[in-house]
C-alpha cells in the first residue's frame, strides 16, 4: 500500500517511519512518550472552541463507524477462513452480467453500514466472486437492508413512497455500476490486496485472529482518513451555505449530493440528517439518501484501502453521477 | 509498521473505546442507546490483539531468543507471516491521542452558532400544553417543542402559561441571547442546534453556561442573517444549573 503518506492529526508529531527507518516499536513509544509530555502541558490551543468541535465531531465519526467496522471485519474474516471458494460458484450464476442482480439484491440481508460492505465485498473478491457482482453488493447493501429501511421509514413518518423510492433508486445505483464494471471495467483498475495469507500449519482460529488484525490495521486506517476529512468539512461549513440554496432545485439536489460526500454520515443515520434539511425538496432529500451510502469521504478511502487508489478514483466519481441520476430520476416518478 | 506494534495500536485503541463505553463520555460523541456495540467493538480490539500478543510471545519462547525476536528487526520480515500493516494505519492511533489530549466535550454553543436550522413546524394544529409540573407553576418543555408551538399559527395554549427551558447560552447577534441545546440524531457529525431566543440581556452569563429559563411566550423575532423566523422567550428568571449527563436531546 504505497498511498498518499498518512497526514499527522493535530497533536501527533510527525513521525511518520520510513523504510528501514526506525523500528516501529520505537516510532509508537516516541509517539506515546509526546501525547503523555503533551497531556501535562496542555496547550491553550486544545480549549479553542474550533478545535474542540473537531475533535468531538473527530471522534464521534470514529466511534460511530467503528463498531460497524468491526462486525464487517469479522464477517469478512469469516468469509475468507471458513466459507470455501467454491460456495460462491455454486450460488452465483455464472455470467456476471446475470451474477449482478442476484449479489445487489443479496445486499439487503447484511445489516449494517458502508463501514461493514466494504471488508466483505474485498473479501468477496478475494474469494473468487466476479468484481462486478462484489461491487453490486458493495453498493446495494449499506442503502437497502432492513435497518436502514425501517430508519428511514421512521425519519419520514406517513411518507413511505421515501422508503420505496430510496429503495429502487439504491437497487438501480448497484446494478448500473456492476453492469458498468462488467462491461467497461478493466481489472487492472482493481488491486484487491492480499488479505492474510494462511502458513502452513497454522490453525484456523489463528487464521481467523490474523485476518481480523489485517483488515482492522488496514480498513481501520482508512475510517480515520474519512473521519479526519468529515469533521474538518463539518466545522469549516457553516449551515447557512446549505439553506441559502434550498430554493433552486437543480442546485439543492447538487449541494446535497455534495454534502453526502463530505458528512460521511452512516446509511443507518443519514434518513433522519435528511429529515432535517428543512426547506430542501423530497427530491434533494432523496439524492442525499442514495448517494450517501454510495459515496462518501470514509468510504472513498476505505475503497481505496481495499480495491487501491487506482479503482477508487475511477468508481467514486461515476458512482457519484449515477446515484444523483438514478435518485432524480426515481424522485421524478415518485415523489 | 510490524505485527508487534499493529497488537500495540489495537490494544491501545481497544482501551480508549471501552474508556468511553464504560464512562459517560460516549455520551459527547453518540446516542446513549449506542453504548453496547461501543462495548463489543473495545472488546473485539482487546481480544484480538491480546491473543496476537500471546501467540506471538510463545512463538518467542518456542524459538531461539536470536532468531525470532517477535517485534521484527526493521526489515519487517516476519516468520509466520507474509508481511506487517500498511502505514495508514498509524493513523488508528490519532482517535486515541485527540481522546487523551483534546478529551472534546461535548458540542455547544460554537456550533450551535454555525449549525441552526430553522425549526420545522409539524403539521396538525397544536394540541393543548398539558397541566403544571407536579407542585410548580410552570410547565417544562423540550427546546424544540416550545419553538414549533411558539412559531405556530395558534399560540394560545402558551398564552398565560409560564414555560420552563433548559439549556446552554449562546450569544446572539441583534438583540438578547439564546437558551439552546444540540440534538443529533446518531453522532456528533450530524448535530443541529436548536435554539430560543431569550429576549433580555446576557449579562455576564458565560457562553456554554447551562441555564434555566422560566419565562412566557413572547412574539418570535427574525433571525438577524438567515431571515427565518425565531421562538422567543420573556424570562421571568434564570438560574444557573449543572450540565445533564446527556447534554442531546432529540
Amino acid at each position: 500500500m504505497s498511498s498518499a503518506p498518512p497526514t499527522p492529526a493535530p497533536g501527533i508529531p510527525d513521525v511518520a517511519p520510513r523504510r528501514r527507518g526506525p523500528r516501529s516499536g520505537d516510532v509508537l513509544l516516541v509517539i506515546l512518550l509526546a501525547i503523555a509530555v503533551l497531556h501535562f502541558l496542555r496547550p491553550a490551543v486544545f480549549d479553542q472552541p474550533a478545535v474542540q468541535a473537531w475533535s468531538t465531531v473527530f471522534v464521534a465519526v470514529c466511534l460511530q463507524a467503528l463498531p460497524f467496522l468491526v462486525f464487517g471485519v469479522l464477517l469478512s474474516a469469516a468469509i475468507s477462513t471458513f466459507v470455501p471458494a467454491s460456495f460462491f460458484a455454486r450460488v452465483l450464476p455464472s455470467s456476471p452480467a446475470a451474477a449482478v442482480p442476484v449479489a445487489g439484491l443479496a445486499g439487503a440481508v447484511l445489516p449494517g453500514c458502508e463501514c461493514a460492505s466494504v471488508p466483505v465485498a474485498g473479501s468477496l473478491v478475494r474469494r473468487g466472486v466476479t468484481p462486478a457482482a462484489a461491487l453490486a453488493f458493495l453498493l446495494s447493501a449499506p442503502a437497502i437492508n432492513p435497518v436502514v429501511l425501517v430508519a428511514t421509514a421512521v425519519a419520514f413518518p406517513g411518507e413511505p413512497e421515501m422508503v420505496l423510492a430510496r429503495f429502487l433508486a439504491s437497487v438501480l445505483v448497484a446494478l448500473v455500476m456492476g453492469w458498468l464494471w462488467a462491461s467497461f471495467g478493466r481489472p487492472a483498475w482493481l488491486r484487491v490486496r492480499e488479505g492474510h495469507v494462511a502458513a502452513p500449519g497454522e490453525s484456523r482460529s489463528e487464521s481467523f485472529r490474523a485476518a481480523v488484525q489485517h483488515d482492522l490495521l488496514h480498513a481501520g486506517g482508512f475510517l480515520v482518513v474519512g473521519g479526519l476529512t468529515a469533521a474538518t468539512l463539518n466545522t469549516v461549513v457553516p449551515r447557512a451555505w446549505l439553506d441559502a440554496v434550498a430554493d433552486s432545485p437543480v442546485l439543492s439536489v447538487l449541494v446535497l449530493a455534495a454534502l453526502a460526500v463530505v458528512l460521511a454520515v452512516c446509511s443507518e443515520a443519514d434518513a433522519f440528517v435528511a429529515a432535517s434539511l428543512v426547506g430542501f425538496s423530497p427530491t434533494a432529500r432523496l439524492v442525499f439518501l442514495v448517494v450517501g451510502p454510495a459515496v462518501d469521504v470514509k468510504l472513498i478511502a476505505l475503497q481505496a484501502g481495499t480495491f487501491g487508489p487506482r479503482f477508487a478514483a475511477r468508481f467514486a466519481p461515476v458512482t457519484l453521477v449515477v446515484a444523483v441520476l438514478a435518485a432524480v430520476g426515481v424522485g421524478a416518478v415518485l415523489l | 509498521m510490524d505485527r508487534m506494534t499493529g497488537h500495540a495500536v489495537l490494544l491501545l485503541l481497544g482501551c480508549y473505546v471501552l474508556q468511553v463505553a464504560v464512562t459517560d463520555a460516549h455520551l459527547a460523541y453518540v446516542q446513549g442507546g449506542f453504548r453496547p456495540f461501543l462495548l463489543v467493538a473495545a472488546l473485539v480490539l482487546i481480544a484480538v490483539a491480546l491473543l496476537g500478543l500471546l501467540r506471538a510471545w510463545r512463538l518467542r519462547r518456542a524459538a531461539a531468543p536470536d532468531e525470532q525476536s517477535g517485534d521484527g528487526n526493521g526489515h519487517d520480515h516476519d516468520h509466520d507471516h507474509g508481511h506487517g500493516a500498511p502505514r495508514v494505519a498509524w493513523l488508528l492511533v490519532a482517535p486515541a491521542a485527540v481522546l487523551a489530549l483534546v478529551a472534546p466535550p461535548a458540542l455547544g454553543s460554537f456550533t450551535v452558532a454555525r449549525q441552526t436550522a430553522p425549526i420545522e413546524l409539524p403539521g396538525g394544529v397544536a394540541d393543548t400544553l398539558g397541566p403544571d409540573d407536579p407542585g410548580q407553576d410552570f410547565r417544562t418543555l423540550p427546546l424544540v417543542q416550545y419553538g414549533w408551538r411558539a412559531l405556530s399559527d395558534d399560540v394560545s395554549p402558551l398564552v398565560d402559561r409560564r414555560i420552563r427551558l433548559t439549556g446552554f447560552v449562546t450569544p446572539r447577534e441583534g438583540g438578547g441571547w439564546y437558551v439552546s441545546r444540540i440534538a443529533i440524531s446518531c453522532c456528533a457529525a450530524d448535530a443541529v442546534g436548536i435554539t430560543v431566543v431569550v429576549d433580555g440581556e446576557q449579562g455576564d452569563l458565560a457562553p456554554d453556561q447551562w441555564v434555566e429559563v422560566i419565562g412566557t411566550w413572547a412574539p418570535p423575532v427574525t433571525h438577524p442573517s438567515g431571515g427565518f423566523p425565531e421562538a422567543v422567550i420573556a424570562p421571568v428568571s434564570v438560574q444557573l444549573i449543572d450540565p445533564p449527563a446527556d447534554t442531546y436531546q432529540g
